[in-house]
């Protein structure tokens, strides 16, 4: 009796309802375990986590800090049965709460917390498709402006007047970049217009994938404009992977061979001035694309025309004028504007719940 | 006319040279500027100034070379104020570059207050003052790790020793007794510490990072997730005021001297800015 | 059958790669890993082969050629030979076949890294501050009234986070920070949407075949 009342005074209490459930929506191999507060939260060092397979020997599986009430134990195998506990720890008294009723970790086919992913691809997808079907069916499509796409046409024939190359550098992103592959078809397209003008196009790549690809669509074009003798492949290289060495590489070819356009095409980080400012020092027509925010604005500084973001995105279909791409096009257009809705309309009733009378908006 | 010519089209290697001029000059007759320390950076002075004698401070070195420059600074004046309040400093790097970095920091500081020492208790000693614990791959091992033991993580420090063996290290042995930890990294590594070790463990995390990721960091300051923030040249040069003012510290700032050259540059740049547009109007009304 | 083979595997892997997204099951996350750490590896390194062969390749005949600055072509193949030599027998950090040092100076791609490829990299990334001085130079004219604003917004923040701001007035660095917090938050968040947009809709078009600017264009 004495024992327990002793207990009872220096003890703590224990954390209660510890509740362990399958963590849902995950590949498997967790559990997670959820409690209330020790009543002597604001006293304790940290909770301690025991698990057991028999509920008789539990082993500690983790621990976390005081006011916390939830943790997630990764170390399960699936399909076996678990016991858990949880200790309130201060100093070295340790009180343990009742153990959780059995659980058993499973792996999960569908993240169900990622359907809203799901419907926003299903509603834009078909949105896309939608307006492709009807580019199909013949249906015009009006697409506005871009400056920096009208002037590729330009820029090639002035390369050919000079009788100067032209240089296209499509960044030292990877080919999982989307900036990168919509680069490489920019690419595909200003080489035809090359192969047609008979201009020399020098591609230097820092990525030996995108280095692989861009040569093959190269030879591509030239095939598709019934050109391929005169297809060099040394124009295409690789040159290294080191970011500023492939800046250096390119910075000498724009001094040495002085392309008369250059192309700035693709995913660019801090060498995006370097390039631009070479660029401009040599007299080249410019033409910059990427959807790297940060070096959008050393672009827009240094180089005659940018294409800022999605026109990057846009390009091929402008100067293809394929109308199933364009169609596409106008699909994102419609896809934006919904999303635009979407914001405008969530905004609204999330400023309005800040006002206490509209509360029920919650 | 010729002058408005003149105005529009400076040959850029005229503004090159000028500009390393002005950058040149004040770092070879260096001289201190004056400057008001801003919030973020009196956060992170006081959350270090705060931390209670039982807990320890971590310092993440995580910077190259290429950003040495501007986070340099950063290191050192903490580390003084670290050393200077006495407060128990564990010092890593998440990736192998940075080593060299934190190491030639260590070395000069604790030489810096070494050679003024007069007893033992006055010198800064290894394993009872701080430890460097290096390095262990990869960057999310030693951030969940720590949070149950340190010493599990890394087993031996940067110099080959049993971390369970140093005095400092039976001391600190997890998080729990842990104040803060300072990140200092050109790239997204603090963003790390508070998605696991912050929001996880409770971690108290401030940061140090370059000028130009400056702007991805501020929703985090603001949310309190950062418990302090350096940004750059000026965050460096704030920080050694503090260190100065409130520690009476006196050394060569190097980021305050630094200070200088920025404020030249940038007033280069602007005045070149207006010259061409002077020439611009000029031309334009001629016409 | 040139062009469709070429657009099935396209599909097959596009849709491959959206799977893993939604489904957490082990058995696809494992397929996903493999293809993405194993295979793309593989991938890389035959890539590479190609990659450097070309580059040699180009080198070497310019100076069979005797082209343009065709002496400097041998600085690369030097170059190429020295760290190849290093690479494959030095190791990472002296820790290859054959550990070779004078001294305390091991020969080993750590060497290469830190004396060689991080001060040319630091040298190129310091650039950086005299182009922007010859950029804003040439470019920052008030030549409309968005220029104008523009030229405003930056002298705004350059003297805001100065020293010297704070002295003109203790308001100029508040509003700085304002101008960095707001407009600039406001508008890059308005082009990070359509960026997300536009990359979902190149996806799709390239998984579904609709865009074939890569295969050079055109139909079947």
């Amino acid at each position: 009796m004495t024992l327990i009342l002793l207990c009872s005074i220096y003890a703590l209490a224990p954390p209660t309802g510890v509740r362990a459930y399958d963590t849902p929506d995950d590949g498997g191999g967790s559990v997670t375990i959820e409690w209330q507060l020790s009543q002597d939260d604001a006293e304790i060092t940290r909770y301690d986590i025991y698990r057991s397979e028999d509920g008789e020997t539990y082993e500690k599986v983790g621990f976390i800090g005081p006011g916390r009430t939830s943790i997630e134990d990764e170390s399960t195998q699936d399909g076996l049965e678990y016991f858990y506990k949880v200790a309130a720890l201060r100093d070295t008294i340790r009180i343990f709460s009742e153990p959780s009723s059995p659980v058993m970790s499973r792996a999960h086919l569908v993240d169900r917390t990622k359907m809203n992913v799901f419907v926003a691809l299903l509603i834009l997808g078909a949105i896309i498709l939608y307006f492709t079907y009807a580019a199909r069916r013949g249906r015009e499509m009006f697409i506005r402006k871009i400056t920096g796409l009208q002037a590729i046409d330009d820029a090639v024939g002035r390369a050919t007047e000079m009788g100067k190359p032209i240089l296209y550098c499509p960044g030292i992103g990877y080919i999982e970049d989307i900036a990168t592959i919509a680069s490489l078809n920019i690419l595909g397209e200003v080489a035809k217009k090359c192969a047609q003008y008979d201009t020399k196009l020098i591609n230097p790549n820092r990525d030996p994938i995108v280095y692989t690809v861009a040569r093959e669509i190269i030879k591509e074009s030239y095939n598709s404009v019934g050109r391929p003798d005169s297809f060099d492949p040394d124009s295409v290289y690789y040159v290294t992977d080191s970011q500023f060495a492939y800046a250096a590489a390119l910075d000498g070819v724009m001094i040495r061979e002085r392309p008369a356009t250059n192309f700035l095409v693709g995913w660019f980080r801090a060498e995006s001035l370097i390039l631009a400012e070479t660029g401009a020092s040599t007299g080249a027509i410019q033409i910059a694309g990427t959807d790297q925010v940060s070096q959008l604005p050393f672009f827009v500084t240094a180089c005659d025309y940018t294409l800022i973001g999605e026109e990057l995105y846009a390009a091929s279909a402008y100067i293809s004028k394929e109308p199933l791409l364009l169609g596409a096009i106008k699909g994102e257009d419609w896809g934006k504007f919904f999303i635009g809705v979407v914001l405008i309309i969530a905004s609204i009733i999330g400023l309005l719940t800040t006002f206490p009378i509209l509360g029920l908006f919650r | 006319m010729k002058i408005i010519e003149t105005l529009t089209n400076i040959d850029r290697r005229i503004i090159y040279l000028i500009l390393l001029i002005v950058v040149l000059l004040p770092l070879l007759f260096p001289s201190v500027e004056k400057v008001r320390v801003m919030a973020p950076v009196e956060k992170l002075y006081y959350a270090i100034d705060t931390i209670p004698s039982e807990k320890a401070v971590i310092v993440d070195f995580d910077y190259e070379p290429q950003t040495a420059p501007e986070l340099d600074p950063m290191g050192f004046a903490i580390l003084r104020h670290v050393f200077e309040r006495r407060i128990k400093l564990l010092v890593l790097s998440l990736y192998v570059q940075p080593l060299g970095l934190a190491q030639n920091a260590l070395t000069q500081v604790t030489e810096e207050f070494n050679s003024v020492a007069k007893t033992n208790a006055d010198s800064i000693i290894y394993g009872r003052d701080y430890v460097f614990l290096g390095w262990v791959p990869p960057p999310i091992i030693p951030i969940l790790g720590m949070a149950e033991s340190i010493t599990s993580v890394y087993t031996v420090d940067y110099y080959g020793n049993q971390t369970d063996t140093l005095p400092l290290m039976q001391e600190v042995t997890n998080y729990n007794d842990v104040g803060l930890l300072v990140s200092l990294s050109g790239s997204d590594i603090p963003k790390w510490w508070v998605a696991y070790a912050q929001s996880r463990f409770g971690l108290p995390v401030g940061a140090g990072i370059t000028a130009v990721s400056a702007s991805e960091f501020y929703p985090y300051l603001q949310t309190g997730q950062f418990s302090g923030l350096l940004v750059g040249m000026k965050g460096g040069a704030e920080y050694e005021e503090m260190v100065e003012r409130t520690l009476k510290i006196k050394v060569r700032r190097k980021a305050s001297e630094a200070l200088l050259s920025l404020t030249y540059a940038h007033l280069v740049m602007i005045l070149f800015i207006v010259i061409g547009n002077i020439g611009y109007f000029a031309k334009r009304r001629k016409k | 059958m040139k062009r469709t083979f070429p657009l099935i595997l396209v599909f097959v892997f596009g849709i491959l790669g959206i799977i893993p997204f939604f489904v957490p099951h082990p058995v696809v996350q494992n397929a996903d890993g493999f293809l993405r750490n194993e295979f793309l590896r593989i991938l890389v390194a035959f890539a590479l082969v190609l990659g450097l062969g070309s580059l040699l390749k180009v080198h070497i005949d310019k100076i069979k050629r005797r082209r343009e600055n065709w002496q400097y072509s041998w600085i690369l193949i030097i170059s190429f030979l020295i760290s190849a030599i290093i690479g494959l027998f030095g190791g990472v950090r002296g820790t290859g076949i054959l550990p070779t040092s004078i001294g305390s100076f091991q020969f080993d791609i750590w060497t290469i890294y830190w004396n060689v490829v991080m001060p040319l990299g630091s040298t190129m990334f310091a650039l950086l501050a005299f182009f922007m001085a010859s950029a804003a130079y040439r470019a920052f004219r008030a030549r409309s009234t968005e220029a104008t604003l523009l030229l405003a917004a930056a002298f705004v923040v350059m003297l805001g986070v100065l020293p010297l701001g704070d002295r003109i007035s203790p308001h100029l660095p508040s509003f700085a920070q304002w101008i960095m917090d707001v407009p600039n938050v406001a508008g890059q968040r308005g082009i990070l949407f359509g960026v997300a947009l536009g990359a979902l809709a190149t996806a799709l078009k390239i998984i579904l075949g609709i865009e074939r600017s890569w295969l050079g264009g055109g139909r079947e």
